[in-house]
């Protein structure tokens, strides 16, 4: 299928990127990162093409649906959210260090896809839903978010450690300042935030019009919930108490842990436990 | 500062306690984290299930922190009322301040306010202050937005603020969780969910209540006229369809074919398609013509029943091969005339003719096996459901309100300087997102000192 080829086209790109704004942190080099800037871009319009080819093709099998149905299909949708966000955020900070910590998310993420059934399937009839669309675009896009934040967390909390001791030597010193980091880490969960908080409402919409409950409690409901809750923690701790540094981005953290077990654990992890789950 | 907190009479310090924002930080971590257990936990099991998993210690301890139904046990309903009064109060106390500065702006740039704030700038003019008062009036209004003006004699201030909307989206999003809360409230105790499974042809007017032996009167009837399935070419369901009538007083009242993700509401009780089988066993179909080809009509034999065919005799269908030696399905019909022993013989499917050899005085043919289907509904009432939506909708638009719009200020002072000339002083502020707001008090700078050049 063409659309494979693409994704595995754009897991090469992810990686190559990944490697450049690496050694270009390393070696300290503005050429090298602006070279990984443009690979990060033909990466977005290679994989764009990808979902289009394979939205395309699933037409093309008669069981034309939107390519966000599967675990195959939501790690690369996921891969090519964090990829857009990075380039937004490298626009308007004008920094590309950043790309060293959230590149590599993305190149992961698309390895791990790989390895599963990238096959296109036909959709059981509970998929079938408009909702379905608006419910995994909004919550993918919340969890870029969080995946940059968590990106700009670790940067933050590897360069407080460094600013502490008055040493801005090594690849750390590259880093942005930790003013800017902090702030990173706060505004991509603005963003993160809204977008997870449509994505459970467009969920419990379409389980309502599904199956006429709103909210069951299942662990993939619940898991979401408990990533809002976290981020809602980081929000108000921030805004009314002050937490800024060091424990914000320890928080954004554990809240992007909580994503990747609301994203993947559930069905990887607790489907052992539970008859439900699966892809 | 620590006596002063001794000697609040005991009702501050309950209300402190319950509007404190540390309380709402560790309500919501401890709510996370409580969660978890019960997606570690299969909840709503039977009690046999448990045993096997594990201990008996364990399970009477779990049983009785009621870790089997978590969600709905007292403690976890304590910690979500424990949030919804924090939540309240919290919201309550700062309402009323926030509605005051909201109300009664401060429209005088001052001295102390003129000191927090970090956009500033200030120069002279030649003129008077009426004139300079105009101008500004204008190039604020073009630049930013339109000012209320303070004349105060000797100095004039103006004032002009754009975005205060986003003061109150946290309190619409404060308030949506509350209406969220009253749906799912209204939505327990006055609705109720239930399972239904109708055969093809039949019609229930109850429905038995999940969680429960009760079943639940529904003032009509619902039948299920057909159910039909559609396979992908794999055999795996595409989509599968019930055509539903709802009756009511003997007529049939509306009419709808439902699949899963549209379903059929009547008098606010919603039918959703969730399951289907096979109602009984299969039923053969046999056709009946005479001898002379006149057709008869067609039987439906269960297996092993008697059918009664009038001036003829008792017909009964009592074995079906899929494919009897080699010659495809076939059915194996037994028929007992009075006062002759029983003739037993087997019908082809694919030789529809072959039974005139036995040169009976009616001839069979056999048209395959129907299986009739039921339908499994999912049945709810839940008249909190749309307040549950409106919660959802304040939720989206306070969440809009409070992140991506800030409330911006912007303060002009005009007084007369030592020299004779006119002192301005332009400041400004903004609630969030100062990078944006720094941008754009340039060019109100630019805009402002532009006026009457
Ligand atoms: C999960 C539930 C909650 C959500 C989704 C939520 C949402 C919000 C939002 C969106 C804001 C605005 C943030 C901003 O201006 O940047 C906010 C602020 C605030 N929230 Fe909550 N909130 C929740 C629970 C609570 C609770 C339980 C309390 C109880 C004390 C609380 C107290 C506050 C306070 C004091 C502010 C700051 C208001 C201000 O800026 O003056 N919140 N909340």
């Amino acid at each position: 299928m063409s659309n494979v080829i693409l994704f595995n086209l754009t897991t090469v790109l992810f990686g190559v990127a990944s490697a450049l704004y690496l050694v270009a942190l390393y070696a300290n080099n503005e050429k090298i990162s602006a070279f990984g800037s443009w690979v990060c871009i033909l990466a977005a319009v290679v994989s764009t093409a990808a979902l289009g080819v394979r939205w395309y093709e699933s037409y093309q099998m008669g069981i034309g649906r939107i390519p966000v149905t599967n675990l195959y299909e939501s790690l690369v949708f996921f891969a090519w959210s964090v990829n857009l966000f990075y380039l937004v955020v490298e626009k308007k900070y004008g920094s590309r260090t950043f790309g060293a910590f959230v590149m590599p998310i993305a190149f992961a993420t698309m390895l791990f896809a790989v390895y599963n059934d990238s096959s296109i399937q036909p959709l059981v009839p509970a998929l079938q839903s408009y909702w379905l669309h608006a419910h995994v675009i909004t919550c993918f896009v919340g969890y870029a978010g969080f995946a940059v934040s968590a990106g700009a967390a670790v940067m933050y909390l590897l360069k407080a450690r460094q600013e502490a001791s008055h040493v801005s030597e090594g690849v750390v010193g590259l880093l942005p300042a930790c003013k800017t980091l902090d702030d990173l880490v706060y505004r991509t969960i603005i963003w993160g935030f809204p977008f997870l908080t449509a994505g459970i409402i467009t969920g419990a919409a379409w389980a309502n019009y599904a199956w006429g409950t709103y909210w069951s409690w299942d662990p993939k409901e619940t898991w979401s919930l408990i990533v809002w809750l976290v981020y809602a923690a980081f929000l108000h701790a921030r805004i009314t108490r002050g937490w800024h540094g060091k424990r914000a981005a320890v928080l954004s953290i554990a809240g992007f842990l909580a994503t990747v077990m609301c994203y993947l654990g559930v069905n990887l992890v607790l489907s052992g436990l539970h008859s439900y789950g699966g892809g | 500062m620590a006596d002063e907190k001794r000697t609040l009479p005991p009702i501050d310090r309950v209300w402190n306690f319950f509007i404190s924002v540390k309380l709402a930080i560790i309500t919501l971590i401890i709510l996370s984290v409580t969660s978890i257990i019960g997606t570690i936990i299969e909840q709503n099991q039977p009690p046999e299930k448990y045993h096997q998993i594990y201990e008996d210690w364990a399970f009477a301890l779990m049983d009785r922190l009621t870790l089997f139904d978590m969600y709905h046990s007292w403690w976890f309903l304590l910690l979500l009322v424990l949030f919804t009064v924090n939540l309240s109060c919290c919201t309550l106390d700062r309402f009323p301040k926030m509605w005051k500065v909201v109300r009664n702006p401060r429209t005088k740039l001052d001295e102390n306010l003129e000191k927090t704030l970090s956009l500033a700038d200030r120069w002279k003019k030649k003129g008077t202050l009426q004139d300079w008062t105009a101008k500004y009036s204008a190039a604020l209004s073009s630049s930013f937005a339109k000012p209320m003006v303070t004349d105060e004699g000797n100095e004039v201030h103006l004032y002009a603020e754009t975005g205060v909307a986003s003061r109150f989206g946290v309190y619409v999003t404060h308030l949506s969780i509350i209406i969220i809360f009253i749906g799912a409230i209204l939505g327990n105790v006055f609705g109720f969910k239930g399972f239904v499974n109708i055969p093809e042809g039949e019609a229930v007017a109850e429905v038995p209540v999940r969680g429960g032996d009760q079943t639940q009167d529904l003032g009509f009837s619902i039948r299920c006229n057909a159910f039909s399935l559609e396979t992908y070419p794999s055999g795996q369901p595409k989509a599968y369809k019930s055509d539903l009538s709802v009756i009511e007083g003997g007529r049939e009242v509306l009419r709808k074919t439902i699949v899963v993700n549209d379903p059929l509401q009547y008098k606010g009780i919603w039918f959703y398609q969730s399951s289907y089988g096979q109602a009984g066993g299969a039923t053969a179909q046999v056709a009946v013509a005479r001898k002379d080809g006149t057709p008869m009509g067609s039987l439906a034999l269960a297996a092993n029943e008697d059918v009664r065919v009038d001036g003829y005799g008792i017909v009964r269908g009592v074995n079906y091969d899929q494919d009897l030696q080699g010659n495809g399905p076939a059915l194996q019909v037994v028929v007992e005339k009075p006062g002759q022993p029983a003739a037993s013989f087997w019908l082809y499917q694919g030789r529809p003719d072959l039974d005139r050899q036995r040169n009976d005085s009616l001839v069979f043919s056999f048209g395959g096996l129907a299986s009739k289907m039921y339908t499994g509904l999912q049945v709810a009432k839940d008249p909190g459901v749309n307040i549950v939506w409106l919660g959802c909708a304040l939720m989206t638009i306070g969440i809009i309100m409070a992140f991506f719009l800030s409330h911006q200020r912007v303060w002009v002072r005009l007084s007369p300087a030592q020299d004779g000339r006119v002192e301005v002083v332009l400041a400004g502020s903004a609630s969030r997102n100062r990078l944006a707001f720094e941008k754009r008090f340039e060019k109100i700078q630019t805009g402002v000192k532009a006026a009457g050049q």
